[in-house]
């Protein structure tokens, strides 16, 4: 099934566009979106460290909420990646 | 009583009159105006601008939050807030945040802006990219947010 990851901050470096669309299993959870989000950055950006650091420090949310990474992802479902924060 | 938002800086600047207006009340005795600005110096680089980026529904989000624990926390009942953050493209100079509280005394209202301003800091989801002299740009390290239990 396929996932659009909304990308906020320092991820938005990881495309052009304001998101990325990926394909994952049925049932999977968000870690299972973050490894597949490292396999894109290692595929499209040679594994930058910087950009590996982002998502593994990042939280993700759906429907206005942070998410674990033990939530489980519906088909066509919108979430964002929220990178460390720093506003003001 | 709270006012919040999320300002698209095509759109219009912060300003420091909006939220006078809005937190003006013969109910309180004690009002505080915070803002945050855009500075020329960071990490010894001379920066030229920032670019703001916000999830605005979960900063809005947040703020409510924010307001919602000065009842609980703080316990301060009565209070008007204004909440402003800038999104876009700032200059040097330009406001990014406004935080304007009213209360009835002066105490309550320095512990409350203090507050609001610390907890945007750590928790609402809002990035600064750098622009800098040399034409180049970085994204700002932050902090990372917490998970919260679904």
């Amino acid at each position: 099934m396929k996932v659009t990851i909304e990308l906020f901050g320092a991820s938005r470096d990881f495309s052009n566009q304001d998101s990325i669309e990926i394909n994952i299993e049925n049932n999977s959870t968000i870690k299972d979106v973050r490894d597949k989000m490292l396999d894109y950055l290692n595929s499209n950006f040679k594994g930058n460290e910087n950009f590996i650091k982002i998502v593994n420090s990042s939280v993700f949310c759906s429907k206005n909420n942070i998410i674990s990474d033990n939530y489980k992802i519906t088909n066509h479902e919108k979430i964002a990646i929220i990178p460390p924060i720093g506003g003001g | 009583m709270l006012h919040t938002r999320v300002v698209d800086i095509k759109d219009k600047k912060l300003s420091i009159i909006d939220a006078e207006k809005f937190i003006s009340s013969s109910d309180f005795g004690a009002s505080i105006f915070f803002s945050g600005t855009v500075r020329n110096q960071n990490n010894d680089k001379s920066v030229t601008g920032i670019t703001y980026d916000s999830h605005d529904a979960l900063v809005i989000k947040s703020f409510e939050e924010i307001y919602n624990e000065a009842d609980q926390k703080l316990e301060i009942k009565d209070k008007a807030v204004f909440i402003e953050h800038a999104k876009g493209f700032l200059n040097l100079g330009e406001i990014s945040i406004i935080i304007a509280v009213a209360c009835k005394h002066r105490d309550e209202a320095y512990v409350l802006s203090r507050y609001i301003i610390e907890e945007i800091k750590k928790r609402s989801p809002i990035w600064k990219k750098e622009h800098y002299q040399n034409n180049e740009t970085d994204w700002l390290k932050g902090n990372p947010i917490q998970y919260e239990k679904n």
